[in-house]
């Protein structure tokens, strides 16, 4: 079943993604660009390392990606069939 | 290898599709792959697709019934001089004008999912096979050259070519080592909105024009320093998107704090802009909220734009190519127009029995030949803008939302259009009243919301209706210019080869002319309007009833019989 989020109206999202982002906590910095970009507030800084909160609300848009100088946010696509959706786009 | 192929496509987005119709088309065993479980539901856009797109795209869009949304026949500029005060100065003079709007649009409004959906179909029905809820995650090679893809799953599919058309993240062209990650200077984060609204109110408040707004940065209503647009609004049938974005980093700058900005950049537009806070709020409701990035800036830097676009068995179309336009920013129009270049140098290259970079340099070779696709991307409007609303001089902003987005726009647009339509009438004269029934038959289609697959036409064809004076007078004009095109057909060819040699003046004219049309154009506007309505109105009237058969695009035995079926229903 699709599930939706009430701040996200319009979109569903398919669980079953597994873990398609990931951080190397070696390589970061600590910057936090990548909390800054994310408008699904999928990510948090913990000990001066950034850390996925929840993939629950990726839009997939791979920004947090691009932004990361230090290579540290491994980005792929969610399983297929899996992730975002929506009507409206 | 589990199973093999002449063709695999990778993505079943705008680009896509169309790549694949046409291979399979020509007789290649085509696959083409898409990681979402249904087409086009993880496409995010704007969108307005602009009419050159379908008039210099694939035949099949150009002589079919694609689903939009609302023809859109320019834009209106906001220019906000002060928020606070209300002092906002419009520039409109990009604008269709009357009557010829909204037959003859600018370009077309349109979700991405039924779109894709729409163009998936034609490419089923032309045999290709699309797997869906399959993500393919890198390229196989054998003695260096791609000969097919690799899924999650570990499943291998051979291929002697694949067209990779994965759009602007381009995982899987990166990981093949073909080009790299786009640095943050060259993505726009863009923040979406979708919000219901009657049709008579969309109608009433918008028309059939698309809103931009611009301002500095302090006035915190439009990300100004995003990639120099600010705002844009589009219109569709019974809604409008609405979209902010922002570049993810300026040269040399902090990543902003998007989160914090784009919640701001919302809360004052719809509070404090004046139509959105008077008009559209109490009329409309939000339905959707979505974001992704585009591609916008890679045109501009010269590493980006010329980074390899194939290699060895395998060719890059659209956004995974850096297609999107810099100009406008659009990148469906470069998607159809590479996706076709694509297919036939493929198609090429199996017949010749050489997949090699040498043969399918021939790709690369002929988008850089395209002069509609090399104008959209390397156009430097947006760092104009960004520097006048850095800068905060208003008198600049003015020139260059004008040159950009206003009549100014043809002084840089019109000599690479041009050149394209005389491209396509010297090889097909009558390409020209294929053009005309396609506008006149969109906006039908739009007026009668109706399109292929659809179950029901709202609004059905009724044979037994009183005859239009208009359909004997379209016939004879566009039957009598058909007549003339066939007849005088090589010497239309020669004019067209003299057009096209000649084009490059348009522009350097248009320098010249603008100034003194715009004008003229504003003087007359007002009192010119009653009479252009009320022939618009006439246009419309006529476009309603008229049979649907006047319109379909000729020779196309297909699209008569799509039309027979809907008509029947
Ligand atoms: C916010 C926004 C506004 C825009 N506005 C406009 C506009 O107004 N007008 C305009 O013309 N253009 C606009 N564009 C640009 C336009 O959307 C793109 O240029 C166009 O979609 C590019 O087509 P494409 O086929 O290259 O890629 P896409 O349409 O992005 O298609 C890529 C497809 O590949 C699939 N895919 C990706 N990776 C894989 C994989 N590994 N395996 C299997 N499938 C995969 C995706 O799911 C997707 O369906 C806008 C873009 C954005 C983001
Ligand atoms: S952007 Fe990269 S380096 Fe910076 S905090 Fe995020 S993961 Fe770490
Ligand atoms: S892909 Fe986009 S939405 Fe998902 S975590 Fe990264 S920035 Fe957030």
């Amino acid at each position: 079943m699709p599930r939706t989020e009430e701040k996200f109206p319009g979109v569903e999202w398919i669980d079953g993604t597994g873990d398609f982002i990931r951080v190397d906590s070696e390589k970061c910095t600590g910057c936090g660009n990548c909390v800054n970009v994310c408008l699904g507030d999928c990510w948090e800084i913990v000990n001066r390392k950034a850390r996925i909160k929840t993939l629950a609300t990726c839009m997939e848009c791979a920004s947090c990606w691009y932004v990361c100088d230090a290579g540290a946010v491994l980005f792929s696509w969610p399983k297929g069939g899996t992730g975002y959706r929506s009507e409206w786009g | 290898m589990d199973e093999s192929y002449d063709v695999v496509v990778i993505g079943a987005g705008f680009g896509g599709p169309v790549a694949a119709k046409k291979c399979a088309d020509a007789g290649l065993k085509t696959l083409m792959l898409e990681r979402s479980e249904n087409v086009g539901e993880k496409v995010i856009s704007g969108l307005t697709i602009p009419v050159y797109g379908f008039l210099f795209g694939p035949d099949f869009i150009r002589d079919g019934n694609p689903p939009f949304e609302r023809p859109a026949d320019g834009i209106i500029n906001y220019i906000i001089k002060d928020i606070d005060t209300g002092d906002i100065e419009i520039d409109d003079t990009l604008r269709v004008p009357r009557p010829f709007s909204p037959v003859i649009a600018f370009g077309y409004n349109t979700y991405c999912k039924p779109f894709c959906q729409w163009e998936a179909k034609k490419a089923l029905e032309s045999g290709v096979k699309l797997r869906t809820s399959t993500t393919v995650t890198d390229v196989i090679r054998s003695n260096g050259s791609v000969c097919g893809i690799c899924l999650e799953d570990g499943t291998r599919i051979s291929a002697k070519i694949v067209i990779d058309a994965e759009g602007s993240q381009g995982l899987v062209a990166i990981k093949a080592g073909i080009r790299k990650k786009y640095p943050p200077e060259a993505i726009s984060l863009s923040d979406t909105y979708d919000y219901e609204m009657d049709k008579s109110d969309v109608d009433r408040i918008f028309g059939y024009s698309v809103r931009f707004c611009w301002g500095w940065d302090e006035q915190k209503i439009a990300p100004p320093l995003g990639h120099g647009n600010g705002l844009m609004v589009w219109p569709y049938r019974d809604s409008i998107h609405f979209i902010q974005d922002h570049c993810l980093r300026l040269d040399g700058r902090k990543v902003p704090n998007l989160k914090k900005r784009f919640k701001e950049y919302h809360d004052n537009i719809t509070t404090k802009l004046p139509w959105w806070s008077s008009e559209v709020t109490p009329k409309s409701k939000i339905r959707a909220r979505m974001w992704e990035g585009f591609e916008i800036y890679v045109g501009l830097d010269p590493d980006l734009r010329n980074m390899r676009n194939h290699d060895d068995g395998i060719i890059l179309i659209g956004d995974a190519a850096g297609l999107e336009s810099t100009e406008l920013c659009d990148g469906v129009p470069a998607a159809w127009f590479s996706a076709e270049i694509a297919a036939d140098v493929a198609i090429e290259a199996i017949r010749a029995g050489n997949t090699k970079k040498e043969f399918l340099k021939k790709y690369d070779e002929r988008i850089k030949a395209h002069s509609v696709i090399q104008w959209s991307i390397s156009g430097e409007n947006r760092y104009n803008l960004r520097y006048a609303q850095e800068t905060k001089d208003i008198r600049l902003l003015k020139k260059y939302v004008h040159h950009a987005w206003g009549m100014a726009q043809l002084t840089h647009s019109l000599s690479p259009i041009l050149t394209l339509s005389f491209r396509y009438i010297r090889k097909d004269p009558t390409i020209i009243t294929k053009w005309i029934r396609m506008y006149f038959r969109y906006y039908q289609n739009w007026l009668h919301n109706s399109y292929d697959y659809q179950e029901n036409r709202e609004k059905p064809y009724d044979p037994t209706r009183r005859p239009v004076i208009g359909e004997t007078v379209f016939r004879a004009f566009v039957g009598g210019l058909d007549f003339i095109l066939w007849i005088l057909g090589p010497v239309v060819k020669l004019l067209a080869i003299i057009g096209e040699k000649l084009s490059w003046l348009a522009n350097p004219a248009m320098k010249l002319l603008v100034p003194v049309i715009r004008p003229i154009y504003k003087i007359l506007r007002k009192p010119m309007a009653p009479i252009g309505n009320r022939l618009a109105e006439k246009i419309i009237d006529f476009v309603d009833r008229a049979d649907p058969a006047l319109f379909e695009a000729k020779n196309s035995k297909k699209m008569a019989a799509t039309l027979r079926h809907t008509r029947e229903v």
